[in-house]
């Protein structure tokens, strides 16, 4: 996500308030455009057909909760010593508790 | 809710949101059309037996509600009634105790129940109290992506403290269960009581994420050794403790409970279900936001349960990443509450990547199309990337309380 953000302004705030309630779009367009990955449209014609299969069986799956995350890149996210130190700054500074126990 | 003039039906297609659908049909009165369930699918068409059941359960808990199916269950009509809770007399026994049995070919976990029965809790004329059982009560995370019931108890319904409903809020699981064979079915035995019944739930204003500060989980271990959870906790808390040395995980190793399978020789032949481990993990930060994370053993397993742990904590770090006052688990829970609060601005903050999923930005369509207020959005600011949202509460709230 953080590569993402720093590509020409998409995540604007503005621009989802204004795609959320436009009902041309299905959900997944909306997030697509608001995410700026519309670069791809260039490819068409046969590359269109594998999406709209794509999409089907995507429209197939039952409700999730817990999102359909990909363990092993999680896992290189998380081992990776510079995501690890970003996220510190969202935590508490431990152990001034006295209880962290072992 | 369901008066002489009733508004004309909402229509919907598809077989997605559907359970969110009938929970804001329920919560608003606007009765609902839904068409086109599963209806290209050649295997199994229509609605699945999770889906009926949950269709039972908004029966038995209502008054008055009408639910038609077409012949191949690919088309439904509902016409919500009043919440009436589990009434003496009214499907509950006289303890005022509503059995809910789940078939034996249920996929999905009882969360799946808990959380839409959570959301019309508050607002039912009597207590909530309902009993899960039967053949299909998985307590388990399950692969079909339903969280673990001790998240329900220590993510989910500590949201609603926010919205002051705090009393008398309970889910006893007597059973544990994972998944049976082929991901169905299960043992388990969960209660339910929810006895806190509000006019309207508190506006809220939760602007502020905090930092985390401890972390709680719970290791299960159903009917598998209790080492499962050892390493688990294990695995889990060599990912955690660099970052939060206050985390503790709790372990809890049941026996698997049975099931009737009658042999030709012994009628009364029972065997084992629902055997595996899994592991549950809770977030919480110094303003009391909770985020969490469920990884349980597949149904084929064949998974160290060090991997189960390392996972579970990897999708916790995801979870506290993506940032904002709720996480996806529970945005449903907390957007669905505001939005039924009194009519005022209430505030949520809210990751960009929890805001910008598909589920939440459908859920604000059909906020739209039931009548209830459009989400104004803003940034965040104060170097944080996370959206503001701002809804204004319909004000309908209780209708059987309003009476009582």
């Amino acid at each position: 996500a953080r590569k993402l953000h720093g590509r020409k302004r998409p995540y604007r705030t503005g621009e989802l308030a204004r795609l959320l309630y436009d009902d041309n779009l299905t959900p997944t367009e909306v997030l697509k455009r608001w995410r700026g990955e519309e670069d791809e449209e260039a490819e068409v014609e046969d590359e269109e057909e594998f999406f709209r299969k794509a999409k089907e069986s995507a429209a197939e799956q039952d409700d999730r909760m817990i999102p359909d995350y990909d363990y092993e890149e999680l896992e290189k996210k998380w081992t990776d010593p510079e995501n690890f130190e970003a996220l510190r700054k969202r935590i508490a500074a431990g152990g001034l508790h006295g209880r962290s126990g072992d | 809710m369901a008066d002489t003039s009733s508004p004309p039906a909402l229509h919907f297609t598809g077989h997605r949101h559907l359970v969110e659908r009938l929970v804001l049909s329920t919560l608003t009165g606007r009765p609902i059309r839904v068409t086109k369930i599963r209806s290209s699918s050649v295997t199994d068409p229509g609605l699945a037996p999770y889906e009926v059941s949950f269709l039972r359960l908004l029966e038995a808990v209502t008054n008055g509600s009408q639910i038609e199916f077409s012949y191949t269950g690919t088309a439904l009509a509902y016409r919500p009634g009043l919440i009436t809770g589990s009434a003496a007399g009214h499907g509950a026994s006289i303890d005022g105790v509503l059995r809910h049995e789940i078939p034996a070919s249920c996929t999905r976990g009882v969360s799946y129940f808990l959380l839409p029965l959570c959301l019309l809790a508050p607002f039912s004329k009597s207590p909530v109290n309902v009993l899960f059982t039967g053949p299909g009560v998985i307590t388990s995370a399950t692969p079909t992506g339903d969280v673990s019931v001790d998240t329900v108890r220590t993510a989910i319904l500590p949201i609603y403290e926010q919205f002051g409903i705090m009393n008398k809020l309970e889910i006893r699981t007597t059973q544990r269960s994972n998944p049976g064979p082929g991901g169905k079915g299960g043992t388990g035995e969960v209660q339910l009581i929810f006895g806190h019944q509000v006019r309207l739930p508190k506006t809220v204003h939760l602007l502020n994420p905090g930092r985390v500060k401890s972390i709680r989980g719970v290791a299960y271990a159903t009917g598998v050794s209790g080492a499962n959870n050892a390493r688990m906790i294990e695995a889990a808390r060599g990912v955690l403790n660099p970052f939060v040395p206050d985390t503790r995980i709790f372990s809890e190793n049941t026996a698997a409970g049975f099931v009737p399978a009658p042999e030709r020789n012994n009628a009364a032949a029972k065997r084992k279900m629902g055997v595996g481990f899994g592991l549950s993990l809770v977030a919480e930060t110094s303003t009391g936001v909770r985020f969490s994370a469920d990884v349980a053993v597949p149904v084929e397993g064949g998974v160290p349960p060090e991997d189960i742990g390392r996972k579970c904590a990897f999708q916790l770090l995801e979870a506290v990443e993506k940032g904002g006052c709720v996480d996806v688990v529970a945005a449903f829970t907390a957007l669905t509450l505001m939005a039924m609060g009194s009519e005022d601005v209430g505030r949520i903050q809210i990751g960009r990547d929890v805001l910008g999923s598909e589920d939440i930005v459908q859920l604000a369509r059909d906020f739209k199309t039931f009548g209830l207020s459009g989400w104004g959005l803003r940034d965040a600011g104060e170097g944080s990337e996370d959206i503001i949202v701002s809804i204004v509460g319909r004000g309908v709230g209780n209708v059987g309380r309003k009476v009582a």
